[in-house]
């Protein structure tokens, strides 16, 4: 992917859609140049949040999801854009994983994931109604780049 | 659906089903994983391998039906797939390491595995190298 240009997927709101995303999100990684590891947690932090719109944002009835993958300023950028009431899961308590797993308290599981494969992940309410939610994975400088 | 299931049933005791996974565990297939497991539990199978070389995703919703495999072969019900967390919070207060059932993970590739580190899960499922030494772990020699 060269300069800031900008991929964009557009599916219906359904998890047998997911491999598509996936595949979206994987292959602009990779052209972005991102690190295999770096690759494969963008991957997952997207798919965890597309899954939350859909179960939790949608739950169960029809829409889309729109995905925008670009990379900015040294930063992979994928947004994803929905029609459904406001849900901000980076507002979502974080489980303390210092604590040996018997004694957490539950909840968060794939929002946690979404967060560890991130470094940023960012929500509004878009005016016109719907979320917009940018996750950033930093891209790792490669020798002799400047 | 981006995941290929394939079940091998191998003789011994105790009789051991190894479950092949192949592409992308998700939202979409994980509820497949567990009827298989459970279909493998009632075809006579006591212990389970998890064939993982190929594959190479597993979202959150994964972790569900790792922990339902576990239950099925203690001869339990799987938990209900919404209790998400919650279930596998269950699992972690009675998991026995004396009484562990007879699951093993083989051939973790690293996304997998990181899914598995990063939610602090790792240690409650027994992983190994190879299908072999998953098998041998189980049968005995």
């Amino acid at each position: 992917m060269s300069g800031a240009a900008t991929r964009t997927l557009r599916i219906p709101a359904e998890v047998a859609r997911m491999g598509e995303l996936r595949a979206f999100v994987r292959s602009s990684a990779d052209a972005a140049g991102l690190a295999p590891a770096a690759v494969a947690d963008l991957v997952q932090a997207v798919d965890e949040a597309a899954t939350n719109i859909i179960v939790h944002g949608y739950e169960g009835t029809a829409g889309e999801i729109l995905a925008h993958a670009r990379r900015r300023n040294g930063r992979m950028e994928v947004r994803l854009i929905d029609w459904c009431r406001p849900f901000d899961p980076t507002a979502v308590p974080e489980p303390d994983l210092s604590i040996p797993p018997l004694e957490r308290k539950p909840g968060g599981m794939g929002v946690h994931l979404m967060r560890a494969g991130a470094d940023a992940v960012h929500h509004r309410v878009r005016p016109d109604g719907g979320n917009e939610l940018t996750i950033v994975r930093v891209i790792d400088r490669q020798p002799g780049e400047d | 659906m981006p995941m290929t299931i394939d079940t091998e049933h191998v003789a011994g005791s105790p009789q051991i089903a190894v479950i092949s996974l192949i592409g992308e565990l998700d939202a979409s297939n994980f509820e497949l994983l567990v009827a298989n497991v459970r279909q493998a539990y009632d075809d006579g199978a006591r212990g389970l391998v998890l064939e993982l070389t190929e594959l190479t995703f597993m979202a959150s919703s994964g972790l569900v039906a790792l922990y339902s495999a576990v239950r099925i072969m203690r001869g339990e019900a799987p938990p209900d797939p919404e209790a998400g967390w919650g279930a596998l919070h269950e699992m972690a207060e009675d998991h026995d390491p004396d009484a562990a059932p007879a699951v093993r993970l083989a051939g973790l590739q690293p996304p997998v595995d990181r899914v598995l580190e990063r939610t602090g899960l790792k240690r409650l499922f027994d992983s190994r190298p190879t299908r072999a030494d998953a098998i041998e772990s189980i049968q005995g020699t």
